[in-house]
């Protein structure tokens, strides 16, 4: 059961992915990647981090692949015009991609675990033991992305602002 | 190998790694490939989505939840990263129209 799910999502996850890459209107690689992010959601399921679930079909889904849409929305359908500059670099970048995954398979073959933390799995992944961390050992940390994230939306203010003198 | 038991069914940890080297491999590609800036800020996306998938994959193998937690943290970074690039993005579009990034090439040395 657990094995037809990951496959059908894993097989929707690659095929959105390479909708993101190959589709030629920036709207459609937008809509691509919402799949996959969902798509990769059922796999955060299967792997027992149902908080990493439900914040990745909120905030990622749900904001940022919405304030894609909205840029692509403010500014216009702009097609991508098929210029011969770049030839054969797809082809190089797709023998890249290949060698790479080719190596990360190689390396997965001789990998040792070492032995896990048997930690109480019925509680593994919740909110409750995600704050525990998150509030204990990682305080520092968390606090640290909350400055990021202010510092992220004073830096948006002020490039989208209106300048003076085009008033 | 690191055998993984869901639901009652065995997985192995190193599928869910090939994946998630995959869909890395794609948006690197986007981002070699692709010439509309806001669709290399997409495959950018889609790499930190792969990253979070390896951590995630890792923080179930070992069965500890420091992974999850960054996972978490670099979701934080990621939304940071599309808001300030899509507000430079915005910023360049209304100068002028950039729909090949080998127009923005003026600060290349």
């Amino acid at each position: 059961m657990a094995i037809a799910v990951f496959i059908i999502a894993a097989a929707i996850a690659v095929l959105g992915g390479v909708g993101v890459v190959a589709s030629h209107q920036p709207i459609r690689s937008v809509l691509s990647l919402v799949l996959v992010m969902l798509a990769l959601s059922v796999i955060f399921l299967l792997l027992s981090a149902q908080f990493v679930f439900a914040v990745q079909v909120i905030v990622y889904a749900g904001a940022v692949m919405v304030l894609f849409l909205f840029v692509i929305a403010l500014l216009g359908p702009a097609r991508e015009l098929a210029r011969g500059r770049l030839r054969f670099q797809g082809w190089l970048s797709a023998l890249f991609v290949l060698a790479m995954v080719a190596l990360m398979w190689t390396m997965l073959q001789g990998v040792q675990y070492r032995q896990p933390d048997k930690a109480d799995m019925s509680v593994f992944g919740t909110v409750q033991s995600i704050a525990v961390g998150l509030f204990t050992t990682y305080l520092y940390p968390f606090e640290l992305t909350s400055i990021l994230l202010l510092v992220a939306a004073i830096g948006a203010i002020y490039l989208s602002r209106k300048r003076i003198d085009d008033l | 190998m690191g055998t993984l038991s869901i639901g009652g069914s065995q997985l192995d940890s190193s599928w869910f790694l090939v994946l998630s080297a995959v869909l890395f491999g794609l948006g690197a590609m986007g981002v070699l490939v692709r010439r509309n800036p806001l669709v290399i800020l997409i495959s950018i996306e889609l790499m930190l989505n792969a990253g979070n998938l390896a951590l995630v994959t890792f923080a179930r193998q070992l069965q500890n939840l420091d992974g999850q937690l960054f996972a978490l943290m670099s979701m934080t970074v990621a939304a940071a990263e599309a808001v300030v690039g899509l507000a430079i993005l915005v910023d360049i579009f209304r100068v002028r129209d950039a729909e090949d990034i080998d127009d923005l090439s003026e600060l290349r040395g």
